[in-house]
């Protein structure tokens, strides 16, 4: 079945997950750039708690200030790795930031990540920081494949892009009662069977999209698929073509492909 | 295969809004388990969509529905593919107290690359100690802090401080959390350095040793030995194993990284690497209350014999700890070598 897809070079870096029924499918990685503010909100999340923190415990050890210092170093220590990795273990690869920013941590199989990869991830912080300002971690996600830092790829996680998608709505077209292609089968029967997947998919992406192009952009586009198919494809009888426009030769076209309310109509001649 | 993309979504959607729904409902559940009939439900609605997505994929130009049947497939996926722990899982406070057993068994199971970490260590020691000893002038560059060069005006300090450092608890307090941060941060970082290799690890511990060596050279040699001893071996019988086990868990991580595409099980491999650095995390908050509560006092307060007795009491109990806890290898994974891949 994988043999048959074209190949298309993806436009942005994604990660192939092949399920054991044989399925593909391809989930976009995120990109540096949005790693980068969610990590920022996230490091303000973290300040603002452990200052909270701090406040809290300078007041009840007023009196004490040596062990309020002692309780603050060990909490923003704690706070400063716990946060992420408890987060993104219970919370199914998300912190606040990531959940802000539409990213999550995700396994590199495209299964949900572990509790334990969570902590070698962030554990891994301290390498990835080095020698300032993430510079080791940001060289490696950009000359990574899968945008892994280092702490992803020791961890086997990698961070994809959520964008919430809904079901493209229905745009239906009005199928026409009568194709005048269909009074030359042969020719029809021939286009049929010349046509790949690829250009009948054009054809119908073409005409779907009416609306969406501008005037000129469409006679042309429409002019030169016409051509195409008259002069590549299957060529219909000069006497036809010529009262036809180019949008109603590809709407025949695009009956003769796709439907069968025009197909037994052609049938029943 | 040509796909009439109207008539197939016409057909198709509403599988798709059944499993949409599916998928929301079983996401919003804290413990996300499936009845029965929903895993079955599940399971066909997901192979069916799969079934979607390989005609829309072969057999269509539509790049939005092509990504909106990924992500639903994905989701499907993951959800029947992965059982998450459920709450009493993760709350069940035998599963912490594991890692007490679980860290001695890890540590005796990678114990070659513990090996290689002393081995290190003990080459820095060596040639810190042996540059001291025989050339002076190297003092300067190996020491840097005045006090290290100059143990008598140290140990005079020291000793001359304790009326002054003596009440403050609370100095204390704040130095043991300086101590344990510093130092965890420290560890971690020679066990992270594993991915380069293990060179960055291999470094690090050297100069540890190279400061190691140089320090137990000179005290000596100005006949502070056993104020040195007294003052180190309290926190240092943890401290220092915890660095050398710090360069295990980078040696382990670094051979993980090389023989990846060998190993069939790398999520536990990980695992071992977490039980090591959390137990060295262990043995540092316990370092960083001795050297800041009991390292530094010294005589008169507390005799510098007690001070060693109790540093070498630690050590035994350590060693017995780390040699003894927790379960045994098993033969089959002596004689397997690769305890990674054992259960």
């Amino acid at each position: 079945m994988t043999d048959s897809q074209p190949i298309r070079l993806p436009t942005t870096a994604e990660l192939t997950v092949a399920t054991p029924e044989g399925v593909l499918f391809r989930l976009p990685l995120a990109a540096p750039a949005s790693r980068l503010y969610a990590m920022l909100f996230d490091t303000a999340i973290v300040l603002g708690a452990v200052n909270g923190v701090g406040l809290l415990v300078y007041g009840i050890f007023a009196k004490a200030p040596g062990f309020g210092f002692m309780v603050v170093t060990l909490a923003e220590f704690a706070i400063g790795f716990a946060y992420s990795a408890l987060l993104e273990g219970f919370w199914n690869g998300q912190t606040i930031g990531k959940r802000l920013f539409h990213l999550r941590v995700i396994d590199q199989s495209g299964l949900p990540l572990r509790i334990d990869q969570a902590w070698v991830r962030n554990l891994m912080r301290v390498f990835d920081a080095l020698p300032f300002a993430y510079l080791v971690g940001g060289t490696s996600v950009l000359s990574s494949r899968l945008m892994q830092r280092f702490g992803d790829r020791v961890a086997g996680t990698l961070v994809v892009r959520e964008t919430p998608l809904a079901a493209p709505a229905e745009e239906p077209w009005s199928q026409q009662k009568y194709n005048s292609f269909m009074d030359y089968p042969a020719i029809a029967i021939r286009l049929r069977r010349a046509a790949t997947p690829e250009l009948a998919s054009l054809i119908q992406d073409a005409l779907r999209r009416r609306n969406e192009l501008a005037p000129y952009a469409r006679r042309e586009i429409y002019r030169d698929v016409a051509a195409y198919l008259q002069n590549e494809i299957a060529s219909f009888p000069d006497e036809l073509v010529e009262m036809l426009s180019d949008e109603q030769y590809l709407m025949n076209a695009s009956g003769v492909l796709f439907g069968t309310i025009a197909g037994r109509r052609g049938d029943r001649k | 295969m040509i796909l009439d993309l109207q008539r197939f979504q016409v057909q198709a959607r509403p599988r798709w809004t059944q499993l949409e729904t599916l998928l929301a409902a079983l996401e919003g559940r804290p413990d996300r388990r499936l009845s029965p009939s929903e895993a079955e439900q599940l399971q066909e609605l997901y192979a069916q969509t799969a079934l979607d997505l390989n005609r829309v994929t072969h057999g269509a130009l539509a790049h939005d529905l092509r990504q909106y049947l990924e992500r639903l497939v994905a989701r499907a996926y993951a959800e029947l593919y992965y059982a998450p722990p459920t709450a009493s899982e993760i709350w069940n406070p035998r599963r912490w107290l594991r890692i007490f057993t679980a860290f001695p068994e890890a540590f005796r199971r990678q114990s070659r690359y513990f090996a290689l970490s002393m081995l290190i260590t003990v080459l820095g020691c060596a040639l810190g100690g042996l540059a001291v000893r025989y050339d002076p002038a190297s003092v300067d560059v190996l020491l840097p802090a005045n006090y290290l060069r100059n143990p008598g005006e140290r140990v005079h300090e020291e000793e001359k401080g304790q009326s002054r450092h003596l009440p403050s608890v609370q100095n204390e307090a704040a130095f043991s959390a300086q101590l344990i941060r510093h130092n965890i941060e420290v560890a971690l970082l020679a066990a992270a350095l594993g991915v380069t290799f293990g060179i960055g690890t291999a470094l690090l511990l050297f100069e540890n040793g190279v400061l190691l060596g140089a320090v137990a050279v000179r005290y000596t040699q100005q006949g502070f030995g056993l104020f040195m001893t007294a003052w180190l071996l309290p926190h240092g019988v943890f401290e220092i194993p915890s660095i050398l086990i710090a360069g295990q868990a980078g040696f382990y991580l670094a051979r993980l990284l090389l023989r990846r595409s060998e190993d069939r099980n790398v999520r536990r491999s990980m695992r071992e690497w977490l039980v090591l650095v959390s137990g060295l995390a262990m043995m540092l908050v316990w370092a960083g209350i001795m050297e800041a509560f009991f390292s530094q006092r010294h005589a008169p307060v507390l005799p510098y014999g007690f001070k060693v007795a109790v540093g070498a009491a630690e050590l035994a109990l350590l060693t017995i700890y780390l040699s003894l806890i927790g379960q045994r290898k098993t033969v089959a994974e002596a004689a397997a070598g690769v305890p990674s891949e054992s259960k």
